[in-house]
């Protein structure tokens, strides 16, 4: 019975591969429990054909991957058991598997690529987040596997990072809910070797730099925590109450965390505890330190960042 | 306009011709219906823009005009939050043009964002042909205008409110990348990045024992070149890249002669009020910088996978740095009152940075796999200034010359490993180790004052433990937490002894609803004496996305966030030694909603409705409210047209600064395009 139903598919598949206009040529022998994709084909013609639209495509059609003609079961396994049984049973699918044996299916084309080369810093791989969380594998287009428009972007990454979503609705944000920019303008969800997945500027200078060039220096004089902890230090950069995205409301505030007049010798084995000491944040001058130190970011000619 | 309407004309046209007007290739087959209406500009990018290989051109455009009614409040603080303005607009735009020959392209996708003298424009471009090329180029066009009066109120004492650090500039950002394809496994590659700024703002010119406010202009451009080639073979991938950079930057601070500028300290000093009557200072800043960056990955065996990265940069800088002013200005060293100031500076600074990373995944067992990874970051920054200070005071000039050199060094590595197993198929449990360690130090010499020389190390354990459950299709739960002890850290707020916990649940309660929960908490804690540092971040959310009947009617997305911020550390204020503590509260609640209506149909189209928004109010050091409520009616006129009408509000408060708030409304009516 089984032969008798397998043999059918077969020939059905055959009678529509002849009229297919630009069929990808089936190999000459499959493998054992392999059917090939004209027999998927046959029951799942809407997804053979977005498919057959997807970059994914090149599964299909190149050898390079050593799945031609068998693309589908690249992925979902060998089918042989599904074309006698068709069941959700008796088929792979990928997106009820758990993540990490999701990935290891993508991963066996996609791990030697460079976009993976951070992988193993990445959140989403630690936390069980499987690429197909975000990439539709079946997707129409050239650019269907993922979302490429900044607003989509956006609402894909909200969906899970909700309340960083709710940190873009404070009055000082970057232009993301405007659609300007999209997360991964500043993130690489793939993974990366700066903190949170940070995209790079060059090789391996901060992501911010990509369009904060003249924050780059190298300075003269440089103001430590921009270098040893980032733009974090002293902003939020999803959004904030506060001006210019700063983490405290007040400007002297913020400065004092760090510059809290203690004594010389240094107490706390931190940087940048002694100044400012003669300051009297009585008088309206100094409550903004960076009305004066105007260069907080790195002074080029002046120690004490004033021009 | 004129350029705007140029542009208008030859991005609708095309639009607007019937399909026959073109000149389709007679193989093409024929049109396909086109995409249905009814996207709102911020909806779910469509699966498929175009059907490929069916019509040259799919896609869509939206122009329109937009009317803002007067600001209430400040102005200055719309701009520097919303910024929008009325006038004519090209809204968005998002078109394939498909060649169905594939002669010079498969395909052209582009996409454009709100064009029309706006602040951010934005628009990209794709365009690839099979096993030839694949090349990319984004510009965008970013206003940056700030001037909020309670960001710099020097003045406020006297009753005055007065910005002496603001800006009106724009940034220009152009991305263009050329991938090649000869072949399979080897793909070389080209690119060039530019990011240019400029505007005016104002500023300080700050001498001893006062600070004039004075205008100043920015011009500032980088040009990033770089190229190399990827390998990507079965059982591994190398890349290798090359690039560089230059870099210049021409501020400069000005007040023309003929006025006099008193400052920001009127009182006499010494008997003796200080002005500036003429400034002119001008930074010339030169930049270059060469990268090198090294990446591959491998699948050694069926068990092992290995990561790495190699990068390395080198920008430096050389400065020269002239500045001219007069008035009566004081030299408090001297107690010297001088008439006017020559000051040139000559500087320079390179900043070597290395950083590089390893790693390995092992899968020993089955349901076991071990991810351990190293990395390092290493940047070396040395800089020098020969500076000489000219003053003149009765007609005697004195010259001073200083050299001053400065280093700044910073080592950090980690070293992680992490255990995940596999419990179920629906349950994954992982645990895992970092220690972080580094040492940082900075220095400026010759000493002067306080300033001087520091240094710190950080050291960090940390444990780490997640879990993964996904007991049905329905029901996903992610949770993770870090436990951190540290010996050392390089700022008084660093990360020291904290925990940090992130959870997430998400529910498909039925086909039509889904449920999503987040939770984070960063709880950190410095007890050093003379710290003493308590920080307390946390943010629940909650998110649903209700579709009854498959959207038939429409659907509603919405959430609400609490988060709460605390913050206290100790210092001593500077004026008498005293111990203090800066407090920093933070209690908010944010909410977003849109529901999208399906009107009943009319002759066969359905229009639509979209309303909803999102509210921000917040209350502790500075109470804040932001209200930005929308709606928007699509009205479909035929097949290809529609009409839409977007009303948005915004409206700000201030509990503290009362003179920031505003209250706007903006509307907005025009026409999309659909092919």
């Amino acid at each position: 019975m089984r032969s008798i139903k397998r043999a059918v598919l077969v020939l059905i598949a055959a009678g529509l591969t002849t009229r297919a206009q630009t069929p990808a040529a089936p190999p000459a022998a499959l493998p054992a429990g392999y059917v090939g994709s004209e027999t998927c084909k046959i029951c799942h013609e809407d997804i053979y054909n977005d498919f057959g639209k997807s970059p994914h495509e090149a599964v299909e059609t190149s050898a390079k991957r050593g799945w031609e003609g068998r693309a589908c079961e690249s992925c979902h396994g060998p089918a042989e058991k599904h074309t006698e049984s068709p069941s959700a049973a008796t088929i792979r699918n990928p997106s009820k598997l758990a993540a990490a044996a999701a990935d290891k299916i993508c991963l066996t084309c996609h791990l030697n690529q460079p976009t993976h080369v951070g992988r193993l810093e990445s959140s989403h791989a630690k936390d069980q987040v499987a690429c197909v969380s975000c990439h539709k594998v079946h997707a129409n287009g050239p650019n269907g596997l993922v979302l490429r428009k900044p607003a989509a972007i956006n609402e894909q990454c909200a969906s899970c990072h909700t309340n960083v979503w709710a940190e873009f609705q404070r009055p000082n944000h970057h232009k993301l809910p405007e659609g300007a920019m999209s997360c991964v303008d500043c993130h690489n969800p793939h993974g990366s070797i700066r903190p949170a997945m940070a995209q790079s500027f060059a090789a391996n200078e901060p992501g911010c730099l990509n369009c904060h060039g003249d924050k780059r220096g190298p300075f003269t004089f440089e103001h430590e925590p921009v270098r040893f902890e980032g733009c974090v230090a002293c902003h939020e950069p999803h959004g904030s109450a506060n001006p210019r995205m700063l983490v405290r409301a007040d400007v002297r505030l913020l400065c004092l965390e760090c510059h809290a007049s203690l004594p010389t010798v240094n107490t706390t084995g931190t940087i940048g505890v002694v100044p400012p000491a003669f300051h009297d944040l009585r008088s309206p001058r100094f409550q903004n330190c960076t009305v004066c130190h105007q260069k907080i970011h790195g002074s080029y000619v002046d120690r004490n960042l004033l021009r | 306009m004129s350029r705007l309407l140029l542009a208008f004309v030859l991005i609708v046209v095309p639009f607007i011709v019937p399909m026959n007007a073109q000149t389709p290739d007679p193989q093409a087959p024929p049109p396909p219906n086109p995409p249905a209406e009814g996207a709102t500009p911020a909806a779910p990018e469509p699966a498929s823009p175009v059907p490929s290989g069916e019509s040259w051109l799919t896609g869509s455009i939206d122009v329109g005009y937009r009317w803002r009614t007067d600001v209430g409040g400040s102005l200055d603080t719309y701009r520097s939050i919303v910024n929008l303005g009325s006038g004519p607009k090209l809204l968005g735009a998002d078109f394939t043009l498909t060649d169905p020959k594939h002669r010079a392209f498969d395909q052209i996708r582009v996409r454009a964002n709100s064009w029309g003298d706006e602040p951010y424009q934005t628009i990209h471009v794709d365009a690839k042909k099979s096993k030839l090329y694949d090349f990319s180029a984004d510009y965008r066009d970013m206003a940056f205008f700030d001037f909020l009066p309670s960001y710099a109120d020097p003045l406020m004492g006297r009753g005055i409110v007065l910005n002496e650090q603001s800006f009106d500039t724009r940034r220009r950002l152009g991305n263009f990348q050329l991938d090649l394809l000869p072949g399979n496994w080897f793909i070389p590659y080209f690119a060039y990045d530019r990011d240019s700024g400029s505007g005016t703002g104002a500023t300080t010119f700050v001498s001893d024992s006062n600070e004039f406010p004075v205008p100043n202009t920015l011009r500032d451009q980088t040009s990033l070149y770089r190229g190399g080639v990827r390998f990507e073979l079965r059982r591994f991938h190398a890349t290798l890249e090359q690039g560089g950079t230059t870099f210049k930057d021409d501020q400069s601070v000005f007040q023309n002669p003929g006025s006099t500028n008193f400052g920001n300290v009127a009182t006499p000093i010494f008997g003796q009020t200080t002005d500036l009557t003429n400034l002119l200072a001008a930074y010339g800043v030169r930049g270059t910088s060469i990268y090198s960056k090294a990446l591959f990955t491998a699948e050694a065996t069926s068990w092992l996978d290995l990561y790495g990265q190699f990068l390395y940069s080198q920008p430096d800088t050389n400065v020269y740095y002239r500045q001219t002013d007069a008035g009566n200005l004081l030299l408090q060293s001297q107690l010297l009152f001088y008439s006017s100031q020559q000051y040139l500076v000559s500087a320079a600074a390179k900043l070597p940075h290395t950083s590089g990373s390893l790693g390995a995944e092992i899968r020993p067992l089955r349901r076991v796999r071990i991810v351990q990874s190293w990395l390092t970051d290493r940047l070396h920054n040395t800089g020098s200034a020969a500076s000489t200070q000219t003053l003149t005071s009765s007609g005697i000039s004195q010259q001073t010359a200083a050299l001053l050199a400065s280093s700044l060094v910073t080592n950090y590595s980690q070293e992680e490993i992490d255990l995940f197993y596999d419990a179920t198929s629906k349950l994954t449990l992982r645990g895992g180790y970092r220690y972080v360690w580094g040492d940082a130090r900075d220095a400026v010499l010759p000493r002067e004052g306080l300033m001087s020389a520091d240094q710190a190390k950080l050291r960090r354990n940390v444990g780490i433990g997640g879990v993964t459950y996904h007991p049905t299709q329905k029901i996903t739960v992610r949770t993770d937490a870090e436990v951190a002890s540290s010996g050392g850290a390089y700022f008084r707020t660093s990360l020291y002894n904290y925990q940090k916990v992130h959870a997430q649940a998400r529910y498909q309660a039925l086909t039509s609803l889904s449920l999503t929960a987040d939770f984070t908490l960063l709880d950190n804690n410095n007890p050093v004496p003379d710290v003493n540092y308590d920080f307390r971040s946390q943010q629940e959310s909650l998110s649903l996305f209700w579709s009854p009947l498959g959207g038939k009617f429409g659907d509603f997305q919405g959430s609400y966030t609490r988060s709460t911020l605390h913050s206290d550390i100790g210092y001593l204020v500077p004026q008498t030694l005293t111990p203090q503590t800066s407090l920093y509260r933070d209690d908010a609640h944010t909410a977003t909603a849109l529901f999208n209506v399906k009107l009943p149909q009319v002759q066969g189209l359905a229009p639509k409705l979209s309303a909803g928004g999102s509210f921000f109010i917040s209350s502790g050091t500075r109470a804040t409210s932001y209200y930005q409520p929308l709606a928007t009616l699509w009205l479909p006129v035929g097949k290809k047209l529609s009409l839409f009408a977007d009303w948005r509000y915004y409206g700000y408060g201030e509990a503290f600064y009362l003179y920031e708030g505003f209250r706007t409304n903006l509307v907005t009516t025009g026409l999309r395009f659909t092919r």
